[in-house]
């Protein structure tokens, strides 16, 4: 699936790829999320960290009619506060993609698929 | 005075001291927040979430500072908001940690305890960024680490801290270039130094720094506001307040006495002339920074409590017109070619202005567009020749006429369908003359074969078919094919009627009132009935016609 602007000067075709390697990128930037995780754990591997070349595993790009809903599987630290690292990542990421390709996200759904137990 | 030990008490206070120096910021770190979203709430959010951290230290009375410290850390948790928030959570809560238990610190427990809360910061994100908030604390703590060495007086390592805190905040720009774009350091960095300097107040004895931060310029508060007003706008025509303006107003005693000066009330004022509004003051001056539509108003308040110094002006509307230059009324080099056609519907519209329609006008059936509506497109269009595509037998004759009155070149292709339009754009060909394209264009018209789908609004006998109100008929250009109660049974036998053995293509142009399910039912019908053409699916939102299908 793609998503097509209209320029002046013609026609821009991204894919949701593009999208979600910019979103996974933005989302990955914020404070607390300790990475990507695929949206099927089991068929991926439980807990696997996706890297920045799978973050499209990850993130899946939504198109109902005119509007862009993005949902995003991440894997958080623990001793955060996860209501919070998940508004970050949901702001981030609409900001980012609203910047880099002029795209205006309705939703930003997350799903929380871990968290990262660190010895202290 | 040499003070060897923190304790719980002292720690308390420093907390509240912090707590309530960042209260009295937030304003201004919001100011600065251009990273990682420049929504401007990173004072707001950090200071949420240290008051919600010091009210748990406020529960406590304890001289133990692990305990003071944990509460302490429990507090910002719960109430930690955004990103700054989180992160200082997590600096106190490795700051807490790094205790072990013990009732009070020396220098170097206190610096273990700082590098503790970096590294527990750290730890929680994938991709650290420097030159934020995280760069700060951890400078800062290597200094701790570093000094505690040969310091054993607190307050000298917390001084030591802060001033490196303070120089790492400086150096932020330099890390992270959308910080060095605006000209501004991190806000929340600046967060984190704000409340350094409460915990320093509080180990000294001091009063709290009265106002704005030392660290935070009135010059970065200013780039930070404009960068944000620069994201907020594109049309200069938006811009509500006009005019940038900046001035000090130099307190004069006597002035003074007559008028007393109150900052809080100054600023809300101020606040009603404008916006991106910034007042900061001490004992001598106070400067203000407005966008404002009256700027002598905004000088006049301020002249009530002194004389006015290094004023500026700038007309923002001018100097937006400069930057993007005015589109709408610097005329355009004129085009070569130009092609108006009308349609009705965004989604019509749409399609046909990324084949390559000039402008769109909006009409069709049931809402011609007059003859001035398309002399009024042909001029804006500002080509030496214009095609025109009227797609409805009502519009040729406007457009005939317009084509008569215009001063340019225009030829107008007799197309009478949407889909004959859309045939007629792509048979288009610039490099060719106005007579050779129209020619290739009428061409394409006849090319194509128009089905449209609509309802009847009365009962009528057309074409040797009997149509009751409310059912839906099926027109192959321009005669009635079919007729039924259902909206897809009528679609079938207007395609049954259409669609040949030399067909290929079939495109589907999706009205406003088809869903996209009823959509997907009729490709599945047609790819099943119909092996050998190829489906197009392109949403129109015509209104009207349910469907409109071109057959080639």
């Amino acid at each position: 699936m793609s998503i097509e602007l209209n320029t002046t000067d013609g026609q821009v075709t991204i894919t949701t790829d593009v999208i979600a390697t910019i979103a996974g990128g933005a989302a990955v930037e914020c404070y607390g999320i300790v990475g990507m995780a695929s949206k099927n754990q089991i068929k991926d591997g439980i807990s696997e960290i996706l890297r920045k070349e799978n973050f499209a595993r990850g993130v899946l790009v939504r198109q109902e009619e005119d509007h862009l809903h993005i949902d995003m599987y991440i894997i958080v630290s623990y001793g955060t506060k996860i209501s919070e690292v998940a508004h970050n990542v949901q702001s981030q990421v609409k900001y980012t993609l609203n910047k880099s390709l002029g795209l205006s996200i309705d939703s930003v759904n997350i799903y929380i698929q871990g968290v990262r137990v660190e010895k202290d | 005075m040499t003070v060897r030990t923190l304790d719980g008490i002292v720690f308390t206070q420093m907390v509240r001291f912090g707590a309530q120096h960042l209260t009295n910021n937030a304003k201004k770190i919001d100011a600065l927040n251009v990273f990682p979203v420049p929504d401007g709430d990173t004072g707001t959010n950090m200071n949420l979430s240290m008051t919600s951290g010091a009210s748990e230290v406020k529960k406590m009375d304890s001289s133990n500072i692990s305990e003071v410290a944990l509460a302490f850390s429990k507090g910002l948790l719960m109430g930690a908001r955004g990103n700054s928030g989180v992160i200082l959570s997590q600096i106190f809560r490795g700051f807490a940690k790094g205790m072990d238990k013990k009732t009070e610190l020396t220098t170097k427990d206190l610096a273990k305890a700082f590098d503790m809360g970096v590294s527990t910061a750290y730890k929680a994100v994938m991709k650290p960024v420097e030159g934020t908030i995280l760069t700060v604390v951890k400078d800062s703590a290597k200094v701790a680490v570093k000094e505690a060495k040969n310091e054993n007086d607190v307050i000298v390592l917390m001084e030591k801290v802060l001033r490196e805190a303070k120089a790492s905040l400086k150096r932020t720009p330099s890390l992270l270039p959308v910080l060095k774009e605006v000209g501004v350091v991190d806000s929340g960095g600046q967060g984190l130094v704000t409340i350094y300097e409460g915990f320093l107040a509080a180990l000294k004895g001091e009063e709290l720094p009265e106002g704005v931060t030392s660290e935070v310029e009135m010059e970065e508060m200013v780039n930070a506001e404009h960068h944000k007003i620069a994201q907020d706008f594109m049309d200069t025509s938006e811009i509500e307040f006009g005019y940038c303006t900046e001035f000090m107003v130099k307190f004069d005693e006597e002035k003074i006495k007559e008028n007393p000066y109150n900052e809080e009330k100054f600023r809300n004022e101020l606040s009603e002339l404008g916006d991106s509004l910034l007042v900061v003051s001490d004992e001598d001056v106070v400067k203000v920074h407005v966008h404002a539509e009256y700027p002598g108003e905004a000088m006049t308040l301020g002249q009530r409590f002194g004389s006015l110094i290094n004023m500026k002006i700038e007309n923002m509307r001018e100097q937006h017109t400069a930057i993007v230059g005015d589109k709408k009324e610097i005329p355009k080099e004129k085009v070569p070619y130009a092609i108006v056609t009308v349609a009705m519907g965004k989604g019509l519209k749409d399609l046909l202005e990324s084949l390559g329609a000039t402008i769109v006008i909006e009409g069709g059936q049931t809402m011609n567009p007059s003859t001035q509506d398309i002399t009024d497109a042909i001029s804006k269009a500002n080509a030496e020749n214009v095609l025109i595509l009227p797609n409805n037998k009502n519009i040729v004759m406007a457009a005939e006429q317009a084509a008569k009155l215009a001063e340019v070149n225009v030829a107008v292709v007799l197309s009478k369908t949407i889909p004959q339009g859309i045939s007629a754009i792509l048979a288009f060909h610039p490099d060719n003359g106005i007579n050779e394209n129209k020619e290739a264009m009428s061409k394409a018209c006849g090319q194509v074969k128009t089905g449209q789908v609509t309802y009847a609004v009365r009962d009528t006998q057309l074409d040797g078919i009997t149509i009751e109100n409310g059912n839906f008929m099926g027109i192959s250009d321009g005669k009635i094919k079919a007729t039924h109660q259902d909206k897809l049974e009528t679609v079938k036998q207007l395609l049954e009627s259409m669609i040949t053995e030399n067909d290929e293509i079939l495109t589907i142009l999706q009205g406003e009132d088809v869903s996209d399910e009823e959509v997907e039912k009729l490709v599945n019908y047609v790819e099943d009935t119909y092996e050998d053409v190829e489906v197009e699916v392109h949403n129109g939102n015509q209104p009207i016609y349910s469907y409109i299908f071109s057959v080639e």
